[in-house]
């Protein structure tokens, strides 16, 4: 096993290349290959779509191609997101024997050098396991695995900042609404260190200091190595196929249940049709419970200021038909609403099929 | 054999290094993960297949699987040629590796195109028992089934 780590920094190359490079030198890598990490940035916009989704139906193409944003498939999975100079992109290409064999403990090897790093600059990290790392709750990037060829691959990010209004915009989402209700939430549950820090670090510092947390915690030296002719000859392949439309255009099955804002905290939507008109709700989960509910539709319910004590009195009710039904009862006793058509089943209905979608038959 | 609640039935062939089971009928062979794989790779979130008439060389890709937290390439365990995938089943419920392995579960169906020189590894019976207790205890697995 070789005991040093070779570091390639890449600060300011291309959007294609900053997820390109991490591909070429898995697929690359040989068994005298070293144990080998990218920190690279990219020098303008882009979204970078999960493996296995299907752009046309989790990307506005339209508002990418109108804000000249890029669009590119990763071989790791998970959602769309977008990305630009403020992360800086730490990607672990290891052999597989010298990462542990379970996703948890891997994971947390990955994760200590950023928790660690963080909470050096002052700011109060930690790994929310598998593998988020969360600030007093919110989260400060995410990491993701895979394997290409012989290589175990690692990705994650130092955040400096986070365009969350722009993450907002290039999902393909059914509703304004709903694209508010993103928004809202990426601000209340997704962190930077410039957020936290009121103003943001050095990068060459940060640079160094992540090293010399990944050397401690993994035991090992890094040292800043050399992108070979291979690798640059694989780059160009991968270049090539993650531009062609054949790639980008594939088509994914990936199902999401909502929009994932961190482990704890999802966004869903969903409509029933009840007799006395269509109840849509946009809710916001956190940990299975109600974190933020708004329902709309051509349905009547009286007195007209109880639609908003409805919503208000589902913050924080776990999200079970049970529980739902019986606080949506007790609302409408309280409140003495009246809804002709529409029945507190009706919105319970509603709102557990965004929870949980019906299947298809 | 079970250990550590990991179902390794030993009238199957296996692939040890790869995670792959391997069932012989006539010359067709279905392939699958085994309970080691599937809990290692967790609950799946979808899968992609190479396409049925593709040949495809020992250790190369035969589908692409990726749960909540991982994507990877299900390996073939010799060379061989794609005569059909498990792709409507997934389809149906994509949890169906991570339920049952060894029967629902199956990837893919292959006809092997070198098996006389690619077999030597293949275990099965009390030797793949033995084999996997060692691989268990050294990857540290306890197996998980999803349940319906």
């Amino acid at each position: 096993m070789s005991k040093k780590i070779r570091l390639l920094y890449m600060e300011g190359v291309s959007p294609l290349r900053s997820q390109t490079v991490y591909h070429a030198v898995g697929y690359a890598m040989k068994a005298d290959t070293p144990n080998t990490i990218i920190m690279v940035s990219p020098n303008g916009p882009y979204v970078s779509i999960g493996y296995h989704q299907d752009i046309q139906k989790e990307v506005d193409l339209e508002y990418c191609a109108q804000h000249n944003l890029p669009v590119y498939r990763r071989e790791v999975g998970g959602g769309a997101v977008f990305l630009d100079n403020g992360q800086l992109f730490t990607q672990w290409i290891f052999h597989k024997e010298d990462l542990p064999a379970t996703l948890e403990e891997r994971f947390k090897l990955y994760i200590d050098p950023l928790v660690a790093t963080y909470q050096e600059l002052g700011i109060n990290a930690n790994l929310r396991p598998i593998n988020d790392v969360h600030v007093n709750g919110k989260k400060i990037g995410g990491t993701g695995a895979a394997q290409m060829g012989i290589a175990e691959i690692l990705v994650g990010s130092l955040m400096y900042t986070f365009d969350k209004k722009t993450m907002s915009q290039v999902l393909k989402v059914p509703s304004e609404k709903m694209r508010d209700k993103i928004f809202e939430s990426l601000e209340a549950y997704m962190t930077t260190m410039t957020e936290q820090l009121g103003s943001t670090p050095d990068r060459a510092m940060v640079k160094d200091l992540y090293m010399k947390k990944v050397s401690e915690a993994l035991g090992m030296d890094v040292y800043e190595g050399e992108w070979t002719a291979e690798e640059e000859a694989m780059a160009q392949e991968i270049d090539a196929r993650f531009t062609s439309d054949e790639w980008l255009y594939q088509k994914g099955q990936l199902h999401q249940q909502g929009v994932k804002i961190h482990q704890d905290v999802h966004i869903v939507e969903a409509a029933f049709k009840a007799q006395g008109g269509l109840i849509r709700i946009i809710a916001r989960l956190r940990e299975g419970r109600i974190d933020d509910i708004t329902f709309s539709g051509d349905f009547t319910l009286l007195p007209v200021f109880a639609l908003g004590a409805l919503e208000q009195s589902l913050r924080g009710v776990a999200a079970t038909p049970e529980t739902l039904k019986s606080k949506i009862e007790e609302a409408y006793y309280r409140l003495a609403i009246q809804s002709p058509g529409v029945t507190p089943a009706d919105f319970t209905t509603a709102i557990m099929n965004a929870v949980t979608p019906p299947q298809p038959v | 054999m079970i250990y550590y609640a990991c179902d390794i039935p030993e009238y199957l062939y296996y692939d040890i290094e790869r995670d792959v089971w391997i069932h012989f009928d006539g010359d067709i062979a279905t392939l699958g993960m085994t309970d080691v794989a599937q809990t290692r790779c967790g609950k799946f979130a979808a899968i992609s297949f190479r396409n049925v008439g593709k040949r495809v060389a020992q250790g190369k890709t035969l589908a692409t699987v990726e749960s909540a937290k991982w994507v990877g390439p299900f390996p073939a365990p010799f060379s061989c040629e794609i005569v059909e995938t498990n792709e409507n089943g997934f389809a149906k419920d994509i949890l169906l590796a991570n339920k049952e392995p060894y029967t629902d579960g199956w990837l893919v169906k292959v006809r092997p195109t070198d098996l006389e020189n690619e077999r030597e590894h293949l275990v099965t019976g009390a030797e793949a028992a033995e084999k996997y207790k060692e691989r268990i205890k050294e990857l540290k697995v306890n197996c998980l089934r999803c349940i319906d």
